[in-house]
């Protein structure tokens, strides 16, 4: 009995969690003619990859895959460097000044991004970083930065420094103590932390909007998710199709690095 | 051997010459930006237009970037106020008021005369003029009538469509009914209340002694809503929604639905959903309070505008007069069922069933508030959530006085 | 590894030397940007006036920014403690399931994770609209005729609900995810002494899960309350913050204000009331965290 309600309750979150989802991917495959009818249904009856073709051949698609991944990978590995330089001195040094950088990226992760938008034009016009991906890089790695740096200093603080410590005994430099013993069992933090980078970067619109624009060339996807409406309304099977896509590499990404992902967030925060 | 050497020390020297003094880096034709939103005009016509065009101008190279919608309004702004802005913008005729009062486009008044604007549709000249300045320069219209689904009209035994508000709202109840809608009205469709109210002598916001003030609580601008409320009820309209949220043509394309109310172009996207409904579909312009003149529109529309940040002004304006001329404007009018720029070119609508209707009603267009913070009412969505609440029961008075105070302050906010 | 070492110091500086540029420059721009007359005209041609503490003023002695910021509060708590309920309940239920429906359990929050957005927004506005959507046909399937038409969207508390719901469900599969992790983190023999002692599942929650996990459903709540309340796109689409103000929270405000009207002087004097009160409100949680 007690068995069976359990059972009922995971069957009945499994299907809360997954119809918006499902729905996406039906959506995508029936034809326009059936997306809007009386009564819903539930299987694509006269399947189709219209939508799909539509959203491939829309311009400057390849073009704004190609400038995603390299802002996206850009922002986050460069995220991941910083902050692990910046979490060791946090979690392994002892110097004056400390506190208050600890205080200062805590808070940063709380900066009002949507409120920067004009500020971060401004700066990106007067220093003529307009239409370039590498500010927007820059921009995507300052939002991603705080929060990989938090993640990463408690995920560092739960590895014993006395592991550092006896391979230095042995011989080793600090560096190659680092690399050696603390980086492979960082790995996992690493990964997690860098997904949610990605995903936070992979999704931006506010500021490529405005950085980039007379340089149709370096917009990134989700303009190109967006673009499927005009004056008539919204294209849903179309932006159902891009939709899918554009959530393929990070769902990729998740199913790489899903086994990583909870211990990595979960062994930051215990000791956090 | 001689002559050779003339002819290529002649030709280089040429070639020196076509290169612009004033550009040295360019080593290729000057490009040329331009901006136009999607859905404006199709992939082939501008295609046909560039080609001809760097054929006719050379040294011209166009680069025609099709504009999404989402964050356009963010997208322009910016682009105004960069250093390298692109040339030619094309703008929504209720948006470019206030990019016009920004300073950060180009002034054409001294070009007026030479774009003939002496009979430009006033919805989209009146727009772009601000302080007797012409910013904007009109490039084409739209206003909506009624298409219908002839053989729902037939099977109700309609022969004529309506001439009147009273006749319209009959013919509708007989055709609302065995499960298919009347009209498809949906509840925030703002443009169509705003030529109701217009009809009934009332405004949107009226001008004060130098304030704005919003005029929804007005007696007339009420009988506007309650004639809407009226025609709404008469099918199956989502209340709490606007024409393009679903997408109005797809449920039309279901076969269901006896009327909706759109611009005549909507039909082409109607058959790409169901291409049995071609020859299925009839126009009427929008019918008015008696039978001798259609009910007053709201003339939507584009302007082109020249950011004065653009780097090439005299070329942009050559481009913009090409777009803006009788050549262009024949071919887009009858490629995308629009109006085109100027009353004198009005004659190519006459051919065909949905364009000649839009042109009856366009008679009686007219534009929305002439201040640049309109575009901020409309984008704020105020008016639809008044809708919305007037539909859904609320006191429509109590509303009307909410959403026009709201107004007020939007339209009286400074620039 | 103490004294003056200067190694500290290089290894923080690019993060610093990019916040100084990325993030502090900005924000002290909007900071003068809000003692300035600066919209549209100003961004375009430059040349903003000063304007003293005008925009503060005008914000302070209106009642709206009170009230979106009691409203914010509101969605933020609500939002924070479903999303933590939940998600520790499905925390809880997922090592208890047999393995096949346990994977596909997870799965789908994966799926559920991983979507977009702006499609799940759109998806949600889709699900919910009066005549064609998917949860009034349900609804009076079940035998509920009262949602025949309903108009999810024309009444506020309605809408603020599909929001709460819309980002519940978002939410909900990162916490899951994160604080079953820590749960398979719990040695098993915890578990089996605190019931061999007779305790029952509440107990056994509260006396080994919780205090083991306190940390990590600190940092999860604390990640979603700064996700909750900065929460923006999705409202936007949805409603536009509406009907009426009833779902305009502080990002939604900042928007209408800075980008719709154009006023960004007012916008950013909003940008820098929400960072003082952020700010005041953390200095609790921030001395723990140096303290650590």
């Amino acid at each position: 009995m007690k068995r069976l309600a359990l059972n009922a309750t995971a069957v009945a979150v499994l299907i809360v969690t997954i119809f918006p989802v499902y729905w996406m991917f039906l959506t995508a495959f029936k034809p326009t003619r059936d997306i809007q009818s009386d009564t819903p249904t539930f299987w694509p009856a006269h399947p189709t990859l219209d939508h799909f073709v539509t959203a491939v051949n829309a311009p400057g698609f390849w073009t704004y895959w190609r400038n995603s991944l390299l802002v996206t990978a850009g922002a986050v590995l460069i995220a991941l460097v910083v902050a692990l330089m910046a979490a060791f001195a946090v979690a392994r040094m002892r110097w004056r000044g400390r506190g208050a950088f600890v205080v200062a990226v805590f808070a940063a992760q709380m900066a009002p991004w949507e409120a920067l938008l004009v500020p971060v034009f401004i700066i990106a016009r007067d220093t003529d970083l307009l239409d370039s991906l590498a500010m927007l890089t820059g921009v995507y790695f300052m939002i991603t930065l705080p929060f990989t740096i938090v993640t990463l200093r408690g995920f560092l603080a739960a590895i014993p420094p006395e592991l550092e410590e006896a391979a230095q005994v042995d011989g080793c430099s600090r560096v190659v103590a680092f690399r050696r013993v603390v980086f492979p069992l960082l790995a996992p933090g690493l990964m997690a932390t860098s997904l949610f980078g990605f995903i936070t970067a992979w999704n931006e619109f506010a500021f490529v909007n405005v950085l980039i624009i007379k340089d149709q060339d370096k917009r990134t996807l989700p303009v190109w998710l967006s673009s499927f409406r005009d004056v008539f309304g919204t294209d849903w099977g179309a932006t159902m199709a891009a939709a899918s896509l554009f959530a393929l590499p990070v769902l990729l990404l998740f199913l790489f690095l899903q086994r990583h992902v909870g211990t990595g967030m979960t062994a930051g925060a215990v000791k956090g | 051997m001689k002559h050779r050497i003339l002819a290529l020390v002649a030709v280089l020297a040429l070639s020196a010459c076509g290169t612009p003094a004033e550009e040295p880096k360019a080593s290729g034709p000057a490009k040329l930006t331009v901006w136009i939103m999607d859905g404006s005009v199709t992939q082939e016509l501008l295609k046909k237009f560039e080609t001809a065009y760097e054929a006719a101008h050379r040294g011209i190279d166009l680069d025609i970037q099709i504009q999404a919608w989402d964050g356009i309004g963010e997208r322009v702004t910016a682009a105004l106020a960069s250093t390298d802005a692109p040339d030619v913008i094309e703008v929504g005729n209720t948006q470019v008021a206030q990019y016009s009062a920004s300073g950060g486009v180009t002034d054409l008044t001294a070009k007026v005369g030479e774009l003939k604007g002496a009979d430009w549709l006033p919805g989209l000249a009146q727009p772009g003029n601000i302080d007797g300045k012409q910013y904007g320069i009109p490039w084409y219209a739209a206003n909506r009538v009624v298409v219908y689904n002839k053989d729902l009209f037939a099977e109700a035994g309609i022969k004529e469509p309506p001439k009147t508000r009273d006749e319209w709202l009959e013919i509708t109840k007989k055709l609302n009914k065995d499960g298919n809608q009347g009209i498809y009205l949906t509840g925030q469709t703002w443009y169509a209340l705003a030529g109701f109210i217009w009809d009934e002598g009332g405004d949107l916001a009226v001008q004060e002694g130098g304030k704005w003030k919003g005029a929804l609580d007005t007696p007339q601008a009420l009988a506007g809503m309650d004639f809407y409320k009226r025609l709404q009820a008469l099918g199956k309209g989502p209340k709490d929604a606007d024409e393009a949220n679903p997408p109005q043509h797809e449920v039309f394309a279901q076969g269901k639905v006896a009327q909706i109310i759109a611009v005549p172009g909507i039909a082409a996207r109607v058959l790409e959903v169901d291409a049995k409904l071609k020859d299925k579909m009839g126009f009427f312009p929008i019918p008015g309070k008696t039978a001798d003149k259609p009910g007053t529109v709201f003339t939507g529309g584009s302007d082109l505008i020249i950011p004065a940040a653009s780097k090439r002004q005299e070329e942009a304006y050559e481009l913009v007069k090409a777009l803006a001329g009788e050549q262009f404007q024949t071919e887009l009018a009858k490629a995308m069922s629009f109006v085109p720029n100027r009353t004198s070119l009005a004659g190519v609508l006459s051919g065909e069933e949905g364009t000649a209707a839009m042109a009856k009603g366009a008679a009686n267009g007219r534009a929305t508030p002439n201040t640049p913070n309109w575009a901020a009412v409309e984008a704020t969505s105020v008016i639809k959530q008044y809708m919305t609440a007037v539909l859904t029961g609320a006191d429509p008075a109590a509303e009307a006085r909410k959403v026009s105070e709201s107004i007020t302050s939007t339209l009286n906010s400074g620039s | 590894m103490r004294g003056r070492s200067p190694w500290p110091y290089l290894l923080i500086a690019p993060t610093v030397a990019g916040g100084a540029f990325l993030l502090l420059y900005p924000l002290l721009k909007a900071a003068v940007i809000s003692f300035q007359h600066f919209r549209m005209g100003e961004l375009i041609r430059g040349g903003a006036a000063f304007a003293g503490l005008e925009n503060y003023a005008e914000l302070l002695a209106g009642e709206e920014f009170w009230q979106v910021l009691l409203r914010t509060l509101a969605w933020t708590a609500i939002n924070v403690v479903l999303i933590v309920v939940l998600a520790t309940g499905v925390a809880l239920m997922l090592p208890r399931l047999r393995r096949g429906l346990r994977l596909a359990l997870m799965s789908a929050l994966a799926l559920a994770w991983a979507m977009p957005i702006i499609a799940a927004t759109t998806v949600f506005q889709w699900l919910f609209q009066s005549e064609l959507g998917v949860v009034n046909w349900l609804l009076v399937t079940l035998g509920f005729d009262s949602f025949q038409g309903y108009t999810w969207f024309a009444n506020g508390t309605a809408t603020f609900a599909v929001l709460v719901v819309l980002v519940v469900w978002q939410s909900v599969p990162f916490a899951a995810l994160t604080l079953y992790a820590g749960l398979t983190t719990i040695p098993v023999e915890l578990f089996e002494s605190a019931r061999i002692d007779g305790g029952t599942g509440r107990q056994v929650f509260c006396r080994v899960t919780f205090p083991m996990l306190r940390q990590l459903f600190a940092l999860v709540a604390a990640l979603e309350v700064i996700w909750v309340a900065k929460c923006f796109p999705q409202i936007w689409v949805l409603s536009q913050g509406g009907p009426g103000d009833a779902t305009t929270t502080l990002p939604v405000y900042a928007f209408k204000i800075a980008r719709v009207l154009h006023r960004y002087d007012l916008g950013s004097a909003v940008a820098m009331l929400t960072v003082l009160l952020l700010a005041v409100a953390l200095v609790a949680n921030l001395r723990r965290m140096v303290r650590s």
